[in-house]
């Protein structure tokens, strides 16, 4: 191939490449300029909140911030004005329907004066439903809506349960292991509503209405457990997150494990997070205690990492919000050192701005008739009205990169071939006449008998004496081609060693060069 | 921040080290010289068995074409410095995204594989290089062209010019150690061998042979530490023979036994004649030199005092 060929063939074969990976990035979709931003609407301290919710709870046609911590349960309006107070003992709270009207209720377990109770708050008119009642500590509390109607379901921090009517009449009594309740949730079994409970010692159980065991097992202590529809069949996958990094889904109807997997790190929060838009089945997004961050499929059978990242310290929540309205969610995610980051679905990282002490919860939802975010941190909540903006058209980018370089590699190939050849370093002037051929083969012949007469005088030896007496055997060679291409007749006097390619004179036993024998 | 300082300074020297290669590509500076401080010439090695005519047009063919080649590859040797900075301000589209609040890596990544094709065709550009052919490259066509006049008809010069390099692992003669156990190696480069039938029927035999000695490197323990130091290699001295035998046509000379212009122990130019002999109808001397480089005229004026002992036979 011409040399003026070989620079335009491999420019050609890298442009092929350059403009392949350039597509493959612009029509994936990976290249993005993307940008979330927040703006806070309003703040106000409230230290370490354990619950919140944007939801309706006054029974009018508006959103509340509804929060609670250790010890206090307050409901904030749209624009940040307390609406309700109340200050509790070792407080847990849930939503639920209580008194049937189709709107949340707030129902708080706490520790009264006159021993474990239970209030209400319905319309921001607080009520006790039942008090002193044969439980521990509170640990979680639960609104279920079983078949059979809705109960509230009690846990305590040593592994107890104790079922209520919604007028405060105990129903049943459970134990689920020995240690703190970190887990209750409504599960889904063929479409009817069942209850998931763990504890952190690592027991786990599905419900029936009457508190009966419908399965049970037990794993590694467990951090967090949450039961979700993942596939909207009717059935619940159960997933938890174990001290040791162990994920476990498990299916809801018989407890048979789905999945599982090591994360390397305690797994400090599981939420559900619909990433990819596609509504009849649901992602799920894991944050470990060491800042990993993990999303997973669900398709039915099994579970499939989509894409992993991280944060630089625990993850302490995680919220799917869908910020830029496209359809999808974003999972909006923060760390115990107040960072905050916004993950997109195909997983890429943007920062919103970081809190100075850690967040704790948080949430979506309208307040005052707009879109807000709403996170929690440490000392304050605050209201953020989040933006998102793009670059349109920006992931074609790749494609105009490629471009550039190709051109550049083109260029390049061009001013190359350009460029001629070095010419040879080792030239030979040689007259073609006979005379001149035979006068050579005389001079040859005389420097050879020279470089053996300095050998043997002692003045060269070794390698310069070969490789003399190499280049000298390969002229002579030369010569004798020379002769034998003008057609003049002569009497060979070399042969090449077939090891080396050396020359060497005709009748020598031995290659002086390399020591092969020779045969001739 | 720690991590971050440590990887920005790699990414800096990396950088620097990708500028400065680009910077010296575009203004042709190269190493100058070799580990003993010696200016590398080309290598060139050419074989002799042409008339004066040919062999001088070919030797400046050879040259014309090799400054072709520079010249040719001269003309773009700023392209990759600019490809460089084509790189950066790719690079700067990212950053003024980055400012913008944008996170986005693909005109860095682009950046990048520019300055990749910056350095291949930086490479290729240096391939085009040729270092300057030495001073005896023109000096030995300046002997041919002298003596081309006294060329027998029809004849040819015959030999080669060696210009390899005269401390070739190839050319080393001999070796010998000393008390310390040091190796010193003795080159002996005969860069010009020639042959000519001369058209007063004489025969001249001319080598031009440069010897010289080089310590090798070598690693000593001290006296006083009790360190391990290695010594470079040290170059100890370099002389030129120039062996020229005169094969005298007796039908035309005969041979004076001395003559005032060549005798033993006479300087002429560079030289010093150090051995002689007028035996069996043929000159053969040695001149040496103690200098590195002997110029084309100081051969010519030693074979030119040689001629004086050649006295011519009445008619």
């Amino acid at each position: 191939m011409s040399r003026k060929v070989i620079p335009f063939v491999v420019a050609f074969i890298l442009v092929c490449l350059v403009m392949v990976v350039s597509g493959v990035f612009a029509f994936s979709g990976a290249v993005t300029a993307e940008k979330f931003g927040g703006n806070v609407t309003w703040s106000q301290p409230y230290s370490t909140a354990e619950s919140m919710k944007v939801i309706n709870l006054m029974g009018d046609d508006q959103d509340e911030l509804f929060i609670q911590n250790t010890s206090n349960v307050t409901l904030f309006d749209g624009g940040g004005n307390v609406l309700l107070s109340q200050d509790y003992q070792y407080p847990k709270t849930t939503l639920g329907d209580v008194n049937g009207d189709n709107k949340e209720d707030i129902v708080v377990f706490y520790l009264s004066d006159s021993g474990y109770a239970v209030d209400t708050i319905i319309n921001g008119e607080t009520a006790t439903l039942a008090e002193n009642l044969s439980i521990g500590l509170p640990a979680r509390v639960i609104v279920v809506r079983f078949a059979s109607g809705p109960q509230i379901v009690l846990g305590d921090s040593g592994g107890g349960l104790l079922s209520l009517s919604l007028s405060g009449e105990p129903l049943w009594t459970y134990t689920v292991g020995s240690e703190e309740i970190r887990g209750m949730d409504d599960a889904l079994i063929s479409g009817q509503m069942h209850l998931a409970v763990a504890s952190h010692d690592g027991a786990l159980a599905v419900l029936n209405q009457g508190g009966e065991s419908i399965w049970n097992t037990s794993q590694e202590q467990l951090r967090r457990m949450r039961a979700f529809d993942l596939n909207s069949d009717g059935n619940s996958e159960i997933i938890t997150g174990g001290e040791y990094g162990a994920l476990f889904v498990y299916n809801a109807v018989d407890g048979s494990q789905m999945y599982t997997q090591g994360m390397g790190q305690a797994v400090s929060e599981v939420r559900v997070v619909e990433l990819n838009g596609e509504p009849s089945s649901r992602e799920f997004v894991v944050g470990g205690k060491d800042g990993g961050v993990w999303a997973f499929s669900f398709d039915g059978a099994t579970s499939k990492e989509i894409w992993s990242g991280s944060l630089s310290d625990k993850v302490t929540e995680i919220s799917g919000i869908d910020i830029d309205g496209d359809g999808t969610e974003e999972a909006v995610i923060g760390d115990e050192s107040g960072n905050v980051a916004v993950f997109t679905g195909s997983g890429s990282r943007n920062n919103l701005d970081s809190h100075s002490t850690g967040i704790t919860r948080i949430d979506v939802g309208k307040l005052n008739g707009e879109r807000h975010v709403v996170i929690a941190d440490g000392a304050t909540v605050d209201v953020n009205k989040v933006n998102f903006s793009s670059i349109p058209g920006f992931q074609y980018t790749p494609l105009v990169v490629g471009v550039i370089i190709s051109a550049v590699i083109l260029l390049i190939a061009a001013i190359l071939a350009s460029i001629p050849m070095k010419p040879e370093l080792k030239v030979s002037f040689q007259d073609k006449s006979k005379e001149s051929l035979v006068a050579e083969r005389r001079m040859l012949k005389e420097s050879i008998a020279d470089v053996e007469r300095l050998r043997k005088s002692g003045e060269v030896t070794g390698d310069a004496y070969l490789a003399r007496l190499k280049r000298l055997r390969g002229d002579l060679a030369e010569n004798e081609t020379a002769f034998k291409t003008a057609g003049f007749p002569i009497k060979v006097e070399t042969i090449q060693c077939p090891n080396c390619g050396g020359t060497l004179e005709l009748g020598m036993d031995k290659c002086e060069y390399c020591g092969q024998v020779l045969l001739s | 921040m720690e991590n971050f300082i440590c990887v920005g300074g790699i990414l800096l020297v990396f950088v620097l080290v990708i500028f400065f290669y680009l910077l010296n590509t575009a203004r042709k500076k190269v190493a100058p010289s070799n580990t003993l401080g010696k200016k590398d010439f080309l290598p060139v090695y050419i074989s002799l068995a042409d008339k004066p005519q040919s062999i001088m047009l070919g030797m400046d063919k050879l040259k014309i074409d090799v400054q072709k080649t520079e010249k040719s590859g001269d003309k773009w040797r700023w392209i990759p410095m600019i490809i460089f900075f084509g790189g950066v301000g790719l690079m700067a589209v990212d950053l003024l995204l980055l400012l913008l609040g944008y996170t986005s890596f693909i005109f860095i990544a682009g950046g990048i594989a520019l300055w990749i094709a910056a350095i291949v065709m930086a490479r290729g550009l240096r391939k085009s290089d040729s270092q300057d052919f030495a001073p005896r490259y023109n000096g030995t066509k300046n002997i041919l062209h002298t003596l081309r006049d006294d060329l027998r008809p029809s004849t040819t010069f015959l030999g080669h010019l060696d210009l390899t390099g005269s401390l070739l692992p190839t050319k080393v003669a001999r070796t010998s150690k000393d008390t310390q156990d040091r190796t010193t190696e003795y080159f002996r480069d005969e860069w010009l061998a020639l042959k000519a039938k001369l058209y007063d029927g004489n025969i001249l035999r001319v080598s031009a042979i440069q010897k010289s000695k080089k310590r090798k490197s070598y690693t000593k323990r001290s006296r006083i530490s009790g360190k391990y130091k290695t010594k470079p290699e040290k170059f100890k001295g370099t002389e030129h023979d120039l062996k020229v035998r005169i094969v005298a046509n007796p039908d035309v000379y005969t041979i004076a036994r001395t003559s005032p212009t060549f005798k033993h122990g006479l300087n002429i130019g560079k030289f010093t004649v150090s051995q002689l002999s007028t035996e069996g109808g043929i000159i053969s001397f040695v001149a040496s030199s103690p200098f590195e480089e002997v110029e084309h005229e100081n051969i010519l004026q030693v074979i030119q005092s040689a001629y004086s002992l050649l006295q011519r036979k009445a008619a």
